[in-house]
């Protein structure tokens, strides 16, 4: 048992650096999102900046227990799930809590912390809430289609759901990765992963650019300030988890830095080049093409 | 014993004695023929029980001295003292009913009815012809003297075209009797059956003519117009005398000319009475009127007992015990019916709400229902058993598919007609007067539908296995009903207890599973109960009964057993189902489609028993021909249960409107048969083939789809219970597909939840239920906020969804990790992405159920409302207990199911170290992810805690609302059609589209009953002429060579 | 059997009668004349029973003569059907007269005799 505590010891750890490339990250691509739109953009810590400042408040208010803890669950889900993940392959440190379950874990934990964070923004009372709910709801089902029959296909390719055996098989050279050997499924996965970042043309949920709208609009000071940190992290689990599935995985994390970085450029260059969908429209769309992507992945895998 | 030849002297001589001392005896006129009719009752049960039991033979009178052919004879014999019973009793107890009135009519009413009997009683006793068309002529003469003891327009000229129907037949006997005669030089029955009948030219047509006749005083379609009529236009008590007492000696007649009717009859009698039988069932979905409904459904009964006359030869030694038991059934339900409805005197099905005034009628009108229907206790029960056992064993296969149909459209009208009864507002009018003398004669037939069903149970070859202490149990609660609720209910809940008990020592395997969730799981829901206060007549009586059938189900060993506890279930959870306010239309739907089911089943049980010397259920693994059919019928039969796509529209109306605690009940408990009842069928039969398609590759994908758009028809409902019911479907359809895997994973997947479906839908029903009690609304947008309000119930409900929806850490997650591990080893990439779509789809239902009842806005009418009651709360928080055992440990539930598993399914099972899981792909420690779960939780809200704690609360609309205060909380709570992109996305899955299917079904059933009874015209010549016309037409089919 | 036998021709007229009865009843308006068609019907098969009983060259069998006491059976037709008609005949009065009862008592609801005009009990 005294393993544990070593392990705790590399949890944080691992949390803290995720926490600050995510962060980075967020930072990088605004401006970088900026600079594609001829503005000048922000500066590129913004993000710690933004954090300080929501733990400073002095003016804190909440609506209820269940407001309260809506916060709590979205980190929560967010740090689980990079924490049930290998994030360093190899590094049996590095891989965290991944010894309780396999990929059906993580793909169903993800859901932990946006059902409890929905609930959150659902006691506030605001309608605009309730409407980023039952949007962001709505596109999670349909980009879930393509992205399960993609996980099946890769399932079956390797015969295992262990996501350190899918990694194991990647190894030895770039077109061992998932990428090249099961194109379809990567390209079905690929796209259901747009939806998954909530970035344009399927940022509808949180339609950052206007007014503000979706879960987190009423929460405010620190309760906010637990939103952003999961902002970093999420997105980053989000990342690892598709470079293991897709590319290979990490030996270190100078190259998990560079694939993640990489693959975070996807969504966002599909994201500043398209406009944004309306709800049925984005729903229509994951339900046509990454579909049918995924159904040939099965096909070819199949048979 | 009375020889029986005063069965005639003293009701010939009374009546004579009374036309000629009319007068002077007016007043004690009913008592002395009351006297007279007990008096021939006791003669012919006396010889009955005699003949019964061995201690008398069969005698023979011969009258006038001499022997026959040159004297007329009766023969007093085992049948013939069974239908002079029916008589003789329907005679006794019809003119008691009928006493007020008749006292009235004055003496020669009296005097008629004697004759009446009298004649039916010479009809069944005459072994010589001529002797038979003279009686039948004095009983037709008697009927129609009866019928114009009702001085009204309709009555007379429908006893008018009855006397011109009934003379016309006469005619034809009687010129079927001279022929005969003129060919055999004998009228005597016992002379003619020893003399070699084929020998004679040309009597074929005699034969026929006595026949024919013989068969259309029975009322056959086409040609029952004028019988028709006169059951519409009598008073109920009369009509109750022709369609028992009559009838039974008709039945009788066609029985005794049997032995002198060529082969070809046989085929003309089934054909015949089965027609009947379905056309009056089918003709009867469009009549309104009680009187003629029942008509139709007697000349449909009768038609269905000639029918098994003409499949005699089919049937074995169990022809008797068929035709018998139907006989029984149909004389006792359409006494009680024709006299209920004489009682009540309405023109119009939907005006018998007034019955709700006097609860023991209502009682006997279910029960007589039930009783015509043959559901068991009953001895029809066991005649439908047996009847469709041996006619799949002689591979009479339309046959029993014919009965089976309209034995349903029979369930239609019935059923339809029993709602209206129990549910329909009543109509304002005179309070509903019952006389004593109409009470007996119903209670005693009332009684007499146990007592006869008794019996059955044990003439019934396989009938004795049956365990009939449940039921009894059950049916005992209506002798108690009179006590508060709190007795009843801690009764009932001692002893489904001491039954789980008692059963437990012999349980293993799925047994033990499914009586854990039927016995402790309705103890659990039955505790809900004790939140009612006064006596809720009727509700345990019925809710026990569901659960015997339950029960039965688990204990069967045999397919009678199994049936027999399946149809006690059904009616039972009818019951149940219509309690609710607005249930009419869905235990309707509920009832057809498990009635429907039923029959599936049923027909299922009897081709698998073809060729095979027991019927214990593991006959079905043997069945040597059909199997592939075998399965497809009973695993319909069960998917009307488990409310499979196609064959869903029942649950959600019977779900949603039912009571608080019934909801739980028929959700999580009753559909569990179905899934019990696949289980059966697939671990006995195996992967069935229809060519090289494999059925269960069929049943995955039915599973897969349902689970598909009933989640996505749950997430487009705006009323909470609705939703659950909904909800219901799509879990279902997991179940299906993974029993459909039929691999180690698959059944585990499956198992499992329907385990924790029991749980979390109990749980979640239950405390919705909790919510409409509290704020009498169902429709969530009408709710919101109430999570201040009702604190312990939101907490049931979050746990509730998240197990629901299969999100770790709780146990609901078990379910997906399995599923996808059978689905990536059966590879059915499809259907399992799609049972992994409708998982997710259940998240938009999940979140809007909690969403819009305990979040947003509170309504102003709702600030004050309070928790749910405590003990709505209790089993809700049992339930929570044993969720959090098992999400925690999820070995608990598991690894039990994984071993009972492993004697069919040996490959592929879970490996355990601890609560440890590894399957063949991948790991999963239930456990660790908890503790991981609940610590990153934990220190997170320490840390928010910490920097958060000046916090303070705001009020309710302090929102940020582009510096406006909201309106008022209806506008501001987002609830209504929450999804409204996504309907606009892929609703069109959810439209209605096989309720619109089953809606054509019934319109076009309705549609064609209508313009086929339109051949009832009215017109006395017009059914002469179908008389005329139905007579040349069977002649030609069955003689001319057509 | 021969073509102008009393027998025969009395089989055949039976016969006419029975199906001129069963037009009439079908076919006529009119209540009285249906029952007058019945009892043409009925009277037709009472003459066919006759008929068939009928033995050629044989006498009544009423036993008033020395003479048939002795070898009865050969000397008189078929008693049976002679008795059987007899009951037949009985029984055709007593339904006849049942019916007109029903007629008269139809006559004073409608006023009428029209068998259209009581239609009222259908499907």
């Amino acid at each position: 048992m005294e393993n544990i505590w070593i392990k705790i010891g590399y949890a944080l750890l691992t949390i803290f650096i995720v926490l600050n490339y995510g962060l980075l990250l967020q930072g990088l691509f605004r401006k970088i999102g900026a600079r594609v739109g001829r503005r000048h953009g922000i500066r590129i810590w913004q993000p710690w900046v933004d954090i300080i400042k929501n733990y400073t408040f002095r003016s804190r208010i909440y609506h209820g227990v269940m407001y309260y803890l809506g916060p709590v669950f979205r980190l929560t889900g967010g740090i689980g799930l990079l924490l049930f993940l290998p994030v360093i392959y190899g590094s049996e440190m590095f891989s965290n809590f991944s010894f309780t379950g396999d990929l059906m874990l993580v793909l169903y934990f993800q859901f932990f912390g946006v059902l409890g964070m929905a609930l959150g923004a659902g006691e506030s009372g605001h309608p605009y809430s309730a409407i980023g709910v039952s949007r962001g709801l709505s596109q999670v089902t349909a980009f879930e289609l393509p992205l399960t029959l993609g996980v099946l296909a890769i399932g079956l390719q390797y015969h295992t759901l262990n996501i350190n055996e899918i990694v194991a098989a990647q190894q030895g050279s770039i077109l061992n990765w998932t990428f090249f050997t099961n194109p379809f499924a990567a390209a079905a996965m690929l796209l259901s992963f747009l939806g998954a970042m909530g970035r344009s043309p399927f940022d509808v949920v949180l339609a950052p650019q206007e007014i503000p709208i979706g879960p987190p609009t009423e929460f405010n000071s620190s309760l906010l300030g637990v939103l952003q940190l999961n902002r970093a992290i999420f997105p980053v689990a989000k990342l690892i988890l598709f470079m293991n599935l897709l590319f290979g995985g990490a030996t270190n994390w100078g190259e998990l830095i560079i694939k993640t970085f990489f693959i975070y450029f996807w969504s966002v260059f599909v994201g500043i080049a398209f406009p944004r969908f309306r709800v049925d429209q984005s729903v229509r769309w994951f339900l046509s093409i990454p579909l049918i992507l995924g159904v040939i992945a099965i096909i070819l895998i199949k048979f | 014993m009375v020889t029986p030849v005063y069965l005639v002297v003293s009701l010939l001589g009374i009546a004579f004695a009374l036309g000629i001392l009319g007068k002077p005896l007016r007043k004690v006129a009913g008592v002395i023929t009351l006297a007279t009719m007990a008096f021939a009752s006791y003669i012919s049960v006396s010889w009955f029980m005699g003949l019964w039991f061995g201690e008398q033979s069969a005698a023979m009178v011969f009258t006038a001295g001499f022997r026959p052919p040159f004297s007329i004879n009766l023969l007093m014999g085992f049948e013939e003292a069974f239908f002079l019973s029916l008589v003789n009793l329907a005679g006794l107890f019809g003119t008691l009913f009928l006493y007020r009135t008749l006292m009235k009519s004055g003496v020669n009413a009296f005097v008629i009815l004697l004759i009446l009997i009298m004649g039916l009683n010479v009809i069944i006793m005459t072994r010589d012809l001529f002797n038979l068309f003279v009686f039948m002529e004095i009983s037709s003469i008697a009927t129609a003297g009866i019928i114009i003891l009702n001085p009204h327009q309709k009555t007379i000229s429908a006893g008018f075209k009855y006397m011109l129907a009934t003379g016309i037949v006469a005619g034809i006997l009687l010129l079927g009797i001279i022929f005969f005669y003129h060919f055999t030089g004998t009228l005597n029955l016992d002379d003619t059956i020893r003399v070699n009948i084929e020998a004679w030219k040309g009597i074929t047509v005699a034969l026929f003519f006595i026949l024919i006749a013989v068969i259309v005083e029975l009322k056959p379609f086409p040609a029952n117009g004028w019988g028709l009529d006169v059951y519409e236009s009598v008073p109920g008590g009369i009509g109750m005398l022709i369609s028992t007492a009559s009838a039974s000696a008709m039945l009788y007649v066609v029985y005794k000319l049997l032995p002198i009717a060529p082969p070809v009859f046989f085929q003309i009698l089934t054909t015949i009475g089965i027609g009947t039988f379905f056309f009056s069932n089918l003709l009867a979905l469009k009549q309104t009127h009680p009187n003629r409904l029942l008509g139709y459904s007697s000349v449909g009964q009768i038609g269905l007992i000639t029918g098994v006359i003409g499949l005699s030869h089919f049937l074995g030694n169990q022809f008797g015990l068929i035709a018998a038991s139907l006989l029984i059934s149909h004389y006792l339900a359409k006494a009680g019916l024709f006299w209920i409805s004489g009682i009540l005197n309405k023109t119009h099905i939907r005006e018998w709400s007034v019955i709700r005034q006097n609860r023991l009628l209502l009682f006997l009108f279910s029960l007589f229902v039930f009783l015509l229907l043959g559901f068991p206790p009953f001895p029809a029960f066991y005649g439908k058993w047996e009847l469709i056992m041996q006619l799949a064993g002689s591979g009479q296969f339309f046959w029993l598919g014919a009965i089976l149909v309209a034995s349903l459209l029979e369930g239609v009208y019935l059923f339809r007609w029993l709602g209206y009864a129990m549910k329909l507002e009543a109509p304002a009018g005179e309070p509903l007067r019952v006389g004593w003398n109409q009470y007996i004669p119903l209670g005693i037939f009332g009684l007499a539908t146990f007592v006869t069903g008794y019996y059955a149970t044990h003439l019934s070859s396989y009938g004795s296995l049956i365990n009939l202490i449940p039921l009894a149990f059950a049916l005992g609660f209506f002798l108690i009903d009179f006590l508060p609720v709190y007795i009843k209910n801690t009764l009932a809940i001692a002893g489904m207890g001491f039954y789980f008990y008692y059963l437990y020592p012999d349980l293993n395997g799925f047994d033990m599973v499914f009586s854990a969730i039927f016995l402790v799981g309705g103890i659990l829901t039955l505790l809900a109960g004790y939140a009612y206060k006064g006596k809720r007549i009727g509700f345990y009586p019925t809710a026990l009964m569901m659960f015997a059938g339950l029960i039965g189900l688990v204990e069967a060993k045999t397919t009678l057993e199994f049936f027999f506890a399946w149809e006690v279930m059904t009616a039972g959870s009818y019951f149940l189902i219509i309690r609710g306010k607005k249930s009419m239309e869905h235990a309707l739907s509920y009832m057809l489609f498990s009635l429907g089911g039923a029959y599936l089943i049923l027909a299922g049980f009897s081709l698998a028993s073809i060729g095979q010397s027991t019927i214990v259920l593991d006959i079905l693994a043997t069945a040597p021909l059909y199997a592939p059919l075998i399965f497809i019928l009973l695993a319909i039969g069960f998917m009307t249960k488990t409310a499979s796509i196609g064959l869903h529209i029942w649950l959600p109306g019977a779900h949603a409107e039912a009571e608080t605690d019934v909801s739980p009940m028929v959700s999580s408990i009753l559909l569990k048969a179905g899934v019990f009842g696949l289980i059966i069928l697939i671990i006995r039969m195996g992967e069935q083939h229809l060519g090289s398609l494999s059925i269960l590759y069929i049943l995955s994908w039915i599973g897969a789809i349902t689970a598909v758009l009933g989640n996505l028809m749950a997430a487009f409902q705006e009323d909470a219970k609705r939703l659950l019911a909904y909800s219901s479907i799509g879990v279902l359809g997991y179940i299906l597909f993974g029993l459909a895997l039929f691999s180690h994973l698959g059944w585990l997947a499956a198992i499992a939840i329907a385990v924790t479906h029991f749980l979390f839908k109990a749980l979640l029903f239950l405390a919705i239920g909790g919510v409409v009690w509290r704020l009498k609304t169902k429709e969530m947008y009408r709710m919101g906020g109430l999570i201040t309000r009702m604190p312990f119930t939101f907490i049931s409900v979050l746990i509730g969804i998240i197990v629901l929806a299969g999100i770790p850490p709780l146990s609901g997650f078990a379910g997906k990790w399995i599923f996808t591990n059978a689905v990536i080893e059966k590879e059915w990439f499809f259907q399992g992405a799609l049972i992994s779509f409708a998982g997710i789809i259940a998240f938009l239902y999940c979140f809007r159920l909690i969403h819009t009842i305990f979040l947003g806005q509170l309504k102003d009418e709702h600030r004050k409302v309070n928790e749910a009651p405590f003990w709505i709360l209790a089993p809700q928080y049992i339930i929570l207990i044993i969720v959090m055992v098992f999400s925690v440990l999820p070995n608990s539930l598991l690894h039990p199911i994984g071993e009972m598993l492993k004697p069919y399914f040996p490959d592929g099972a879970l490996t355990w170290q601890g609560q440890y899981a590894t399957s063949i792909f991948g790991y999963w420690n239930g456990t660790w992810v908890m503790y991981v779960v609940v610590a990153i939780f934990l220190l997170v809200f320490l840390w928010l805690w910490f920097m958060n704690r000046k916090a303070y609360r705001v009020k309710q609309f302090n929102i940020v609302f582009a510096a406006e205060r909201p309106f008022r909380p209806e506008t501001t709570h987002f609830a209504y059609n929450f999804f409204a992109p996504y309907k606009k996305a892929i609703g069109f899955l959810a439209e209605p589209g096989v309720t619109r299917f089953w809606g054509h079904v019934s319109e076009g059933s309705h549609a064609i009953a209508e313009l086929i009874r339109r051949i009832y015209s009215g017109n006395g010549q017009v059914y002469l002429f179908q008389i005329m016309a139905f007579i040349v037409v069977v002649y030609l089919i069955s003689f001319g060579g057509f | 059997m021969h073509w102008f036998s009393l027998e025969y021709i009395a089989m055949n007229l039976g016969f006419l009668l029975i199906l001129i009865g069963l037009w009439g009843i079908i076919t006529r308006k009119n209540i009285l004349r249906i029952i007058i068609s019945f009892s043409l019907f009925d009277t037709g098969t009472h003459i066919v029973i006759v008929a068939i009983g009928y033995i050629r060259n044989r006498t009544a069998p009423i036993l008033d003569t020395l003479a048939l006491q002795k070898d009865t059976a050969s000397k008189i037709v078929d008693p049976l059907p002679q008795a059987l008609v007899l009951t037949a005949i009985v029984i055709g009065l007593g339904v006849t007269a049942l019916l007109l009862v029903y007629a008269m008592k139809l006559f004073e609801t409608k006023k009428t005799l029209d068998i259209h005009r009581f239609n009222d009990l259908k499907w």
